[in-house]
């Protein structure tokens, strides 16, 4: 089933078929379903429309007003202004909070961690995920084991994820030191979540191993959606396996591949579970991410102001990649 | 017959009514260790007494979802759930931020009015009345006495013993490294834990009187002669003696190290006895010794108010708080717990004629009787503690050096006037 | 023919990744039937010498998992109900009926699908505070369907879209209202949709850790993910409770994972492509 496209987002057909719309129309009777119309809806109803369609969009609406819209215009407020807690009363200060943010060392490391962060988490979770949906697409009979075995990780809540991981790396009782140590590899014993330069990605290969099953799932889609025909065609062409990856199946997963990436930084930036319950951003600030930071600054300094102006950085950070990729699939689009 | 049932019926509802009318829960967030089997019968045993005395009151236990450090107390008395009386790691860092968020009550006046001043050690009355500039927000309920724990039978073996100077304690690392046991364990993700080991050598290294004068700013922290004990981690941990692997464990990561015997030593205070005796560990072969140091004097262990009642501001039951405190003051309640074999830390007050009933209690006793020193993480101000314990972590990580991080630390310091 | 020949070497070639994969598993439930002594050991390669179901026992007695499991239960339902009775009707208003201020309407929305929940704890924290819903199983299904509206009229605005304008013109000559034209016409027909908006936002929901972290303080509203980060870090010397703990923790999800498993991996594709 092919879904008319909107705009901005291309549509992939999905893993498995739907039935035809068309054939399912409740209670209304055949003759009615014929019928077609010409034009837009009459003009006296347009009134009328925009009440009904205020009164259905108002439980969302009040929701979304009440708890998202009114939070985000408060914590632009909040970054002009210094408080100590949540019983304290504001004080405004202008930019006297972005400039501590500024001159705050730890500030910028946990920008840089969380850069770093979402490309482990892109390469990693992505990667794995289109490796394992190349090769998972080719079987038949084992197929859907192989799938679900695979997919079990994404299961679990990413905080059981940094409890799980968080015992396989302990230096001295964890899975991974001692099985290595049992199989004659003791030189590659690590202290992974205390080596500073390892520790960042110790948990993002926590995080990624939560994480891969989503997008191998839509890459194994994507990958049934390339057209057999350019593949017969490669094939008279002399193609071996890997040109005809190179040259038919990658061409044909650009879409989704975009698409993935985005997902992948989205859920990147929204990274925390597995940080906090492992390393709770240490040692010494080596795994502070931004989200991890404002925890610390919201609920354990109680220092809003600054916390505050970390909210609002998170959020230009994900508008912007947001809006980067829309414009790149719009551009692969045409 | 029909009429006696009805007006003895009629009786027993009213009665039931009226003491429902007076049931009232006092709801107590701790004590810490509340999971322990030993410790949850000794206060159930306080709360049953506290409900006998006061009928009509229910006393029910928070279990406690973290501490000062890590936000839960605050985000306790935050939610609807508020505890009435709280009873949590105290220290003036701690105590301060829950005062500067306007969390807690003055308890001044019920020092006053109550007599409570007079129910702790006049020093410790003293102390509490500088801190804040005479109001003061806690009843100290336990203080801790921080030293070496060791296993006895591994020391007797090896013919080992902690020293009295720390040129031979050196010594001492080198022969159990050479052992294959991790000489010192440590985890320093357990912000108090890393604090226990630090303020020993900070101590071991420069002496009571100059950490106190740190403490009270007129000594920078980056004075050669206060940053001396942040230099002998960074020699440690750059000689091996304390693997750098351990910056990634917590408290219960490393205890499991010395629990397990993998470990020689531990630094620790009274209340582990509990952890040892969760693990398993048999109490009988611990043995305890305050830290070696050159400077004569200096080989005490450290410690301060470990842990205080705290009254919250939007505390339902504050009068019932209040006589619980006085409750937990009383002489009673205080031999009752110097004597249980679950009593786990030093009484803000002396208590004559009573033992305690584990034998590494009595040593600790014992040492701390000859003067305690200080644990900075419970006399810094509470916007230095974060530094000041991620800057051990680093230590310890091996990230940052033993001057450096005094620096940072100085740095707060200057920052919290 | 060729493809029959194909499967097994690649299936042979998977399975190293599906052991590697697996291991952190299958080591969790081994070591959970080990006593304290054994797993003190720390070594990988041994069975248990006996199987200790009491770990299990006693996990679920002192975790008080019933209970967690419970808060779940009811934050799930919750949120998959709310969310499906706030998320169609605006899907459809936003998908079929004309009004001014359409567009802006679902750029405010499209906001909230950007902005992370962590940028706008404080005040949504204050907020709760003020309605009084702090550390109510309410305020956290109110704060999370909030949460996954945006995604959610994305979703059935997106399918709605797709849906061909003839069966709403039939239905207003038959004299429709919007709201019977929803329910009568536009819902039956939705099952992939809804189907996908029900697994995601379930999922979602049973797995959440942050909203809980910040919303629920005492242990009588916690949820799963949640208690068990509480039980292991309380329990944290009695690995044989935590190893067990855990694996109490996920293992009702993979279950019905498992035995769901067509639905899931229909959902959650449908779902992903179209938000």
């Amino acid at each position: 089933m092919v879904i008319p496209e909107t705009p901005g987002s291309k549509v992939v057909a999905p893993l498995r078929d739907a039935p035809a719309v068309a054939g399912h129309t409740g209670g209304l009777s055949v003759r009615m379903s014929k019928r077609r119309t010409t034009g837009a809806a009459t003009s006296d109803s347009s009134a009328g429309d925009a009440r009904t369609a205020l009164w259905l969009m108002a439980p969302a609406l009040g929701l979304y007003a009440v708890f998202t819209l009114l939070p985000i215009a408060a914590t632009f407020w909040l970054s002009f202004n210094s408080s100590a807690g949540f019983n304290t009363s504001a004080s405004f200060v202008g930019f006297d909070n972005y400039a501590k943010a500024a001159h705050d060392p730890i500030v910028w490391k946990s920008l840089v961690h969380t850069f770093l962060w979402l490309a482990y988490h892109v390469v990693m979770a992505g990667g794995l995920g289109l490796l394992l949906a190349l090769a998972v697409s080719r079987l038949r009979i084992t197929q859907v084991f192989f799938r679900t075995a695979f997919f079990l990780p994404h299961l679990v809540s990413l905080a059981v994820v940094g409890v799980i991981w968080a015992n396989i790396y302990d230096p001295f009782f964890g899975l991974l030191n001692t099985a290595l140590t049992r199989i004659g590899l003791g030189a590659f014993t690590q202290g992974w979540l205390s080596d500073p330069a390892l520790v960042l990605f110790s948990v993002n290969i926590a995080s990624s191993w939560q994480g891969f099953g989503l997008y191998m799932l839509l890459f194994i889609a994507g990958l049934q959606n390339i057209d057999r025909s350019l593949y017969d065609a490669a094939e008279v062409d002399g193609a071996n396996a890997f040109q005809k990856l190179i040259y038919v199946t990658l061409p044909g997963l650009r879409e989704v591949t975009t698409f993935v990436v985005s997902l992948a930084m989205i859920n990147g930036l929204k990274g925390f579970a597995t940080v906090f319950v492992m390393t709770n951003g240490g040692p010494f600030y080596q795994s502070e991410l931004i989200t991890t930071y404002i925890y610390r600054l919201a609920f354990q300094s109680q220092d809003h102001g600054l916390a505050a102006v970390l909210c609002i950085l998170l959020s230009l950070l994900a508008i912007t990649i947001t809006i980067v990729f829309n414009r790149w699939r719009a551009r692969l689009s045409q | 017959m029909l009429k006696f049932l009805a007006r003895s019926t009629a009786l027993a509802a009213m009665i039931a009514a009226s003491s429902l009318a007076h049931a009232e829960t006092l709801k107590m967030w701790g004590p810490e260790q509340i999971t322990e089997p030993l410790v949850a019968q000794l206060w159930n045993g306080i709360k049953a007494d506290f409900e006998k005395a006061n009928l009509g009151v229910t006393v029910e236990f928070m279990p406690p979802t973290g501490t000062i450090s890590n936000g839960a107390v605050q985000a306790a008395i935050q939610s609807d759930a508020g505890p009435d009386v709280i009873l949590t790691n105290s220290g003036i860092g701690r105590i301060s931020v829950v005062k500067n968020a306007k969390q807690v009550m003055p308890l001044t006046e019920q020092y006053e009015k109550r007599g409570w001043k007079d129910q702790i050690y006049p020093w410790l009355y003293t102390e509490l009345k500088g801190q804040f500039g005479g109001e003061i927000y806690e009843v100290p309920d336990g203080l801790d006495a921080l030293g070496i724990w060791y296993h006895k039978d591994i020391f007797e073996q090896a013919g080992w013993k902690i020293p009295a100077t720390w040129t031979e304690f050196e010594a001492l690392l080198k022969s159990i490294g050479e052992t294959g046991l991790q000489p010192i364990a440590i985890g320093p993700r357990t912000t108090g834990s890393a604090g226990h080991l630090f303020g020993n050598l900070l101590q071991s290294a420069s002496g009571k009187e100059v950490i106190g004068k740190a403490l009270r700013r007129e000594i920078a922290w980056d004075d050669p002669s206060v940053a001396a004990g942040a230099v002998r981690l960074q020699k440690l941990v750059e000689a091996g003696d304390i693997k750098k692997e351990m910056a990634g464990l917590d408290l219960d990561g490393a205890s499991r190290l010395w629990f397990n015997k993998r470990a020689a030593m531990f630094v620790a205070g009274p209340w582990f006895t509990a952890n040892a005796r969760k693990a398993g560990y048999d109490l009988a072969n611990a043995g305890y010794a305050p830290m070696p140091s050159d400077i004569k004097g200096a080989a005490i262990p450290t410690g301060g108010v470990g842990w205080s009642w705290l009254v919250p501001v939007n505390s339902r039951q504050p009068e019932l708080a209040m006589k619980w405190i006085d409750f937990m003051l009383s002489d009673a309640v205080m031999k009752k717990r110097a004597q249980d074999p679950a009593s786990t830390m030093i009484y803000p007050r002396e208590i004559l004629g009573v033992e305690p009933p584990t034998p590494v209690l009595k040593d600790i006793f014992a040492a701390a009787a000859g003067g305690v020193g200080y644990n900075p993480s419970v006399y810094l101000p509470g916007p230095v503690l974060d530094t000041y314990f991620q800057v051990i972590q680093g230590l310890i990580s091996g990230q940052i050096g033993g001057e450096d991080g005094m620096k940072q630390i100085q740095a707060k310091m200057a920052e919290a006037k | 023919m060729s493809v029959r020949h194909r499967e097994w070497p690649v299936a042979l070639a998977l399975t190293p990744a599906l052991i590697l994969i697996l291991a952190p598993f299958v080591w969790l439930v081994v070591s959970s039937f080990k006593t304290e002594a054994e797993i003190g050991q720390a070594d990988p390669f041994t069975w248990p010498a006996d199987l200790m179901w009491r770990n299990y026992l006693d996990a679920w007695q002192i975790g008080g998992f019933g209970e967690l499991v419970g808060n779940s239960l009811i934050n799930l339902i919750g949120v998959v109900a709310l969310s499906l009775i706030t998320c169609a009707p605006a899907g459809y208003a936003l998908a079929k009926i004309r009004f001014p201020g359409r567009e802006w309407l679902f750029y405010a929305f499209i906001l909230g699908l950007t902005v992370p929940v962590q940028a706008i704890v404080i005040p949504l924290y204050q907020v709760l505070f003020g309605l009084n819903l702090v550390n109510t199983l309410a305020g956290i299904v109110l704060v999370q369907v909030s949460n996954g509206i945006p995604f959610g009229i994305f979703l059935m605005r997106s399918f709605f879209i797709g849906v061909p304008d003839d069966l709403i013109e039939a239905a207003k000559i038959d004299g429709a209202s919007h709201l019977q034209i929803l329910t009568k016409v536009f819902l039956p027909i939705s099952t992939p949709a809804v189907q996908a908006l029900v697994i995601i936002s379930a999922l979602s929901t049973w797995n959440d850790f942050f909203l809980p972290l910040i919303v629920l303080i005492s242990p009588e509203v916690q949820t799963l993910p949640l208690g068990l980060v509480r039980f292991a870090s309380t329990y944290a010397s009695d690995y044989r409770l935590v190893f067990s703990g855990t694996v109490i923790s996920f293992l009702p999800i993979i279950l019905l994972y498992i035995l769901m498993q067509r639905r899931f991996t229909e959902g959650l594709t449908q779902g992903a492509i179209k938000g």
